[in-house]
């Protein structure tokens, strides 16, 4: 079972993130949770969801107390969540324009905000940074990108899907590892 | 032949899901966190045509619940949800609903009780309805909650007495999970529509619960009692056709794993039992002999099947997400204690209290929990 657990501020997206994940490991033939952790929500509050992939039957409903990734969705935000909790070998996740490797662990950066913004994903609200997240996210557990395809499609059929394709496609192809 | 499909959804979702496979005919609603979303489900199926039914919003639960009764009364096939203090707020309506012997049957997404406020899941709302009559299933798992629903509604009218179906606020309810929903072909040959003995009607006037006498309440009282006993065999038979039917089996009364040769055996109900089989294959690569029984039926309490499940002088470790006000520990370990008594003189019950207001319960947690406990 892998666990992954998304450190990021109320109005980010970690939800939507989180359910796109799960979606994406049924669409791969795995079984696939997404555990948001509720608090009295506010926007630009510290939030955090769980997330589990397995090929058999997920039982488990805890948070991830020891996740094989974090993925940060804000670098400000680094320390706090790997201070959480990771697992041993664990794997960090960050979205930078250029992040420093978190130490003795594997790190991945991805520019997500830029990529959101020059696909033009944005409301007044900030940026929809959990699109690129998600498709750096796929490249990084090695889930095929028509796989990554096929879980923006069936979430949001027609054309916002398609603008949603190209900026989750540019991030599962620029997410770079700094640190192994 | 129609496949079943496989979809993601919430545990609150899968419990809509239901209600519209039940083909339910009125579903009373009042909004409560983590409840909530179940009532906005159904109310935007009914809305958009999907469910053909009556939804009636009111001012609060005990008003949820007595237009359920009255629905009910009426011949209705009925439904609602609610949670936590919305639960405490429709206690004398509860037992109207046994007593009245109507079928309804209600979700309670479990949430812990105020004061002081808290949003997250415990088992003190619906442990403290034990005495109102109502059979209370606990779930541990979206899909579980999917098809308990199905299951309660058949047990519900086959003897007409209300069912409660629990599971957690938050970790079940506003998880994502895979969900295998069966085609509807095969939910209606399960569940076929709603046929009452007797029901209200203003072309043939009758009248319903008036005051009566010792003589003629007592009797009430003693059918009520037995009949929830013998509603035993029926969720088992409901457990074994709803699986014959789609293949889904969540246990009955009962769900074991890894139990046989048991030594230490950990006994729970709802999410934290799901994720206490993690804990038991801890146990086991540390070289403890360690099982499950989880309880899926609270009310009636299975006492045969527990006092037969458990293994030869086993220790059982009760965790209780709960507060027994006046015993030390939890409900469950004294529910337990009582079957056990005069009957299993070689087990061992040790109790510990966990997880109350939903402090996060780990596999690892519960683990060296247990671990612990073996050695008081």
């Amino acid at each position: 079972m892998l666990e992954l657990r998304i450190n990021g501020f109320g109005g980010q997206g970690s939800v939507t993130l989180a359910h796109l994940l799960a979606q994406a490991a049924l669409e791969n033939g795995e079984q696939g949770q997404a555990l948001p952790f509720f608090g009295v929500e506010r926007r630009g509050a510290p939030v955090r969801a769980a997330v589990r992939m397995s090929p058999t039957a997920i039982h488990a409903h805890s948070q991830c107390e020891l996740p094989d990734y974090v993925v940060v969705m804000s670098e400000k935000l680094t320390a706090a969540a790997v201070s959480e909790g990771i697992a041993e070998n664990g794997a960090v996740i960050i979205n930078a324009p250029h992040a420093a490797a978190v130490e003795k662990r594997p790190t991945w950066q991805v520019d997500a905000d830029a990529i959101a913004r020059e696909a033009g994903l944005f409301s007044a609200d900030g940026l929809f940074i959990n699109i690129p997240l998600f498709g750096a996210v796929c490249r990084v557990l090695n889930i095929p990108q028509n796989i990554m395809e096929q879980t923006i499609l069936h979430k949001w059929p027609g054309k916002n899907g398609e603008r949603n394709l190209d900026a989750a496609a540019r991030a599962y192809n620029t997410v770079k590892q700094i640190s192994v | 032949m129609k496949e079943a499909r496989v979809i993601m959804d919430t545990g609150a979702h899968a419990a809509a899901l239901a209600v519209k496979s039940a083909r339910v005919d009125v579903v009373p609603g009042y909004p409560i966190t983590p409840q909530s979303s179940i009532m906005e489900a159904v109310a935007a199926m009914v809305e958009n045509g999907e469910l053909d039914a009556r939804f009636i919003p009111v001012e609060g639960e005990h008003s949820t619940l007595a237009a359920a009764v009255a629905a009910a009364a009426a011949g209705a096939r009925v439904f609602t949800a609610t949670s936590s203090n919305g639960l405490l707020y429709m206690h004398e309506v509860l037992h109207m609903a046994a007593g009245g012997r109507l079928p309804v049957v209600m979700c309670n997404v479990n949430r812990g009780i105020f004061a002081p406020w808290t949003l997250w899941a415990d088992q003190q709302d619906s442990f403290a309805q034990r005495d109102t009559g109502w059979i209370q299933y606990h779930c541990s798992s979206n899909q579980e909650v999917f098809n308990t629903i199905l299951q309660a509604f058949r047990v519900a009218e086959q003897i007409n007495i209300p069912v409660m179906v629990n599971f957690d606020g938050f970790t079940i309810s506003h998880c994502l999970m895979p969900l295998t929903l069966p085609p509807q072909e095969d939910i209606d040959r399960f569940l076929p529509p709603h046929k009452p003995e007797w029901r209200l009607d203003p072309a043939h006037p009758s009248s319903f619960s008036n005051v009566t006498n010792a003589a003629e309440y007592a009797p009430f009282r003693q059918m009520l009692s037995s009949d929830i006993m013998a509603s035993i065999p029926l969720v088992k038979q409901a457990a074994q056709e709803y699986k014959d039917i789609t293949g889904m089996w969540d246990g009955d009364t009962i769900d074991a794993y890894r139990l046989e040769d048991a030594e230490v055996v950990a006994f729970a109900v709802n999410s934290m039992a799901a994720e206490l089989r993690l804990s038991i294959d801890i146990l086991r690569e540390q070289g403890i002999k360690a099982g499950l029984l989880r309880l899926r039926l609270y009310l009636p309490f299975p006492a045969d099947d527990i006092v037969s499940a458990l293994p030869q002088n086993a220790q059982v470790m009760v965790l209780d997400r709960n507060y027994n006000f006046g015993h030390p520990g939890g409900i469950l370990a004294a529910e337990l204690k009582s079957v056990l008594f005069g009957r299993r003189s070689d087990i061992t019950v040790k109790n510990r209290v966990m997880g109350i207001g939903g402090v996060d319960l780990t596999r690892r947690y519960m683990a060296a929990e247990i671990r612990a406990m073996m050695d008081e």
